[in-house]
């Protein structure tokens, strides 16, 4: 090596050992600073999370959180819902690598609470805040494992400029009604609505709440307990789903194709004159101009017992194995105060559940939200099934399918959603 | 014992392969194997030996047997159609012409993006609505459609195999090409002189000294096909029903979503084991023809 290089050498190490020195003198000098102010040594924190809302949504109530407590940082991950979310917490948890905080849903709150692996919140003092309501899909056997502050409700966004080029004055009341509007539409030459069958569709979950559970509100759980069959209960909801909606084509199985977000952008296009959604539509709705918009629920045949569809919020929860359990709970209790709470709906603009605050509602959905979610008039098939949620979801879904393309009947489909509850029992 | 010891010394060069092997391939199939005897769901680590029951009751699901028969449809289909494009399209990009290094860059760049993006763009152009680019560009030009690209039982199986087919064509016709590369240009002068046109000249030595690129295309496309996963999953999402359900989706569907970790290990084994052997056959076969023919 030459002379030269060997200074040179020498020279940016004398560099970077100086940097460093200076650097721990830095960070030394912050943790003490932190440490005078707290009035004691509270050491340095990085929490992590998983959500499923993004970063952007979580940021007014990360940053909320981080400026009260200075010594807690964060280690933010996110994973859309539902299935991208629940493969990846799934094998977190599997893992041993799950993070401090993570959420639970109703697709996977059994298996999360079974595992051991959602810390018990049912006695902390935060959890007076929570909606009652809110409570049982986060719970077992009386204990609840996560905390949540909103809840949704949805129903059908409808544009106001193609219902009065259709001529229609009335908004509906009635099953029939709905039926009929949806076919003045069409015969005005305007697609009535636009439903994608991807997933347990919001028409069935609605008149199932307006036909089966209006007269028994126990129905759900008689079938898992054995005294009821899922075709005692949807058969007669599938009947009348494939004779209004498919048998008319105001539903066409071409709609299986499409994406939640083509359908949304085709009724802002104003190409489609309904399409179910909740408060997640709201920002890309208001930010369309001249899109002049509101919300219909789903009427079922009997009038007056109407359903809308909506559930609680996905809930926070500590991981039972996380070494920074305290600064956890901190988080949650942080999100149960008056300034977690406008936060959390800053950035995420959801319909907040919490007890003794004011939420914020767009106007087109006061009504859903005073007569569904505030009533506990909602219903989340998810919500209220206690086992194989995913399953019987799925068989839904291919249930919907195959009756929209004409391959099976709605006895067919009825009796193939009870031989999946049967195999998923006798696993 | 100077022999013995220089063998040994070259094995030790494939000991860290060996070991990585082990570890990423041969513990999770083993793995897989102990799992799929058991009841494990997946959360949690207390579960159960049932012997062979989710061997047993696997050809009883209805997604099994559909995903079955389209994963087949799907790997015989794209196959064919790729082999039948892609060996035109390399004897074409072989020739010398001005643009042929774009050429071979445009037929090329498909296979660059994961296949998840792909489908994803096609969804939009395969869109079933009026306003979804082919059905608007067919409603516009000739006055016909909208079509159910996508939620049409058949149409939504075509679909899929012609986009994974449009994707996969011009890197198989980017592998015959480099066979065709290594083909001794004296081959083709003595044919000349002996009087051959191209066409002769094609069939009796192109074609035939293709045969191994031909052997590992197939073999590609074979195994790719009977895995594929993403293409199907972000264009149909499997619909309309299980129509488009490959094996794999229903894998991840019994074993993630249902959260029947033990079934779906019964399932992956068996879907190796039938990969495998077709595999095993179908290059067997081939090197064969390769022989017979070289």
């Amino acid at each position: 090596m030459k002379k030269s290089s060997v200074w040179l050498l020498a020279l940016m190490m004398a560099f970077v050992v100086v940097l460093s020195a200076c650097s721990s003198n830095e960070s030394a000098d912050k943790g003490s600073g932190d440490a005078n102010t707290a009035g004691q040594e509270k050491k340095n924190v990085k929490l992590s999370i998983l959500a499923w809302n993004n970063e952007t949504e979580m940021k007014p109530v990360l940053d909320g959180f981080t400026a009260k407590y200075p010594h807690i940082t964060f280690d933010f991950q996110f994973a859309p819902p539902v299935k991208d979310y629940i493969a990846k917490l799934q094998t977190m948890l599997l893992t041993d690598t799950a993070t401090d905080i993570f959420i639970i849903a109703a697709e996977n709150r059994n298996e999360v609470i079974d595992g051991g692996h959602a810390l018990d919140l049912t006695d902390y003092p935060f959890m007076e805040v929570m909606l009652d309501s809110n409570k049982p899909m986060l719970s077992k056997d009386g204990r609840t494992y996560a905390f949540t502050n909103n809840g949704w409700v949805g129903g059908w966004f409808y544009n106001k400029k193609l219902f009065e080029e259709a001529g229609i004055e009335e908004m509906p009341e009635t099953w029939d009604e709905f039926v009929a509007i949806c076919l003045q539409l069409k015969e005005a030459g305007i697609t009535p609505l636009y439903d994608n069958m991807q997933d347990l569709t919001q028409i069935h979950s609605a008149l199932y709440g307006n036909m089966t559970l209006s007269q028994d509100p126990e129905f759900d759980n008689k079938i898992f307990a054995g005294e009821k069959t899922f075709a005692e209960g949807w058969t007669d909801v599938f009947e009348l789903w494939k004779k209004d909606m498919i048998d008319t084509k105001i539903l066409t199985p071409d709609m299986i194709g499409l994406t939640g977000d083509q359908i949304e952008s085709e009724f802002t296009l104003g190409n489609v004159a309904m399409f179910f959604g909740g408060p997640w539509s709201i920002a890309k709705l208001t930010e369309t101009p001249d899109l002049d918009f509101g919300m219909i629920p789903v009427p079922g045949p009997n009038p007056g017992e109407n359903y809308y569809v909506g559930a609680p919020g996905v809930g926070f929860a500590v991981n039972s194995k996380s070494s920074h359990q305290e600064e956890a709970l901190l988080f949650l209790e942080y999100l149960s105060t008056q300034e977690g709470l406008d936060l959390f709906y800053e950035g995420t603009g959801l319909i907040m559940t919490a007890k003794d605050y004011e939420a914020k509602v767009h106007p087109s959905m006061q009504q859903a939200y005073q007569e569904g979610l505030m009533e506990g008039r909602i219903y989340l098939p998810m919500v209220t099934w206690p086992r194989h949620q995913e399953a019987l979801r799925n068989q839904f879904v291919i249930s919907t399918q195959d009756m929209a393309v004409g391959k099976i009947t709605p006895e067919e489909a009825a009796a193939a959603i009870d031989k999946k509850f049967n195999e998923m029992e006798n696993k | 014992m100077a022999k013995f010891l220089r063998h040994v010394q070259y094995e030790l060069f494939l000991l860290p392969i060996l070991i990585v092997y082990s570890l990423f391939t041969i513990y999770p199939l083993i793995r897989s194997f102990v799992l799929s005897l058991t009841n494990f769901n997946g959360y949690s680590l207390d579960y159960d030996f049932v012997g062979f029951r989710n061997y047993i009751q696997l050809f009883s699901d209805d997604a099994i047997v559909s995903g079955i028969s389209f994963t087949l449809l799907f790997a015989l289909g794209t196959t064919f159609l790729i082999t039948v494009l892609a060996i035109p399209l390399a004897l074409l990009l072989d020739r010398p012409f001005l643009t042929k290094n774009l050429h071979r860059a445009i037929f090329f760049f498909p296979s660059i993006p994961s296949g998840l993006l792909l489908a994803f763009i096609w969804g939009f152009i395969l869109s079933p609505v009026q306003s979804g680019v082919l059905n608007s560009i067919l409603h516009d030009t000739l006055h016909i459609g909208p079509f159910p690209w996508l939620s049409d039982p058949v149409l939504a199986k075509l679909s899929t195999i012609l986009v994974a087919t449009w994707a996969a064509t011009g890197w198989h016709a980017i592998l015959y090409l480099a066979f065709l590369q290594s083909i001794p240009k004296d081959y083709y002068e003595a044919a000349s002189i002996d009087g051959a046109n191209r066409w002769q000249i094609t069939r009796h030595i192109t074609l035939p000294l293709l045969a191994p690129a031909m052997t590992v295309s197939v073999m590609l496309l074979l195994t790719g096909g009977l895995k594929v996963f993403e293409v199907p999953f972000a264009l149909t999402n499997g619909g309309p029903g299980f129509e488009t359900h490959s094996i794999t989706q229903v894998i991840v569907l019994r074993g993630i979503t249902e959260t029947q970790f033990g079934f779906a290990s019964a399932m992956s084994v068996v879907f190796f084991l039938i990969v495998m052997t077709i595999a095993v056959i179908q290059v067997t076969v081939m090197q064969k023809r390769e022989e017979r023919i070289q």
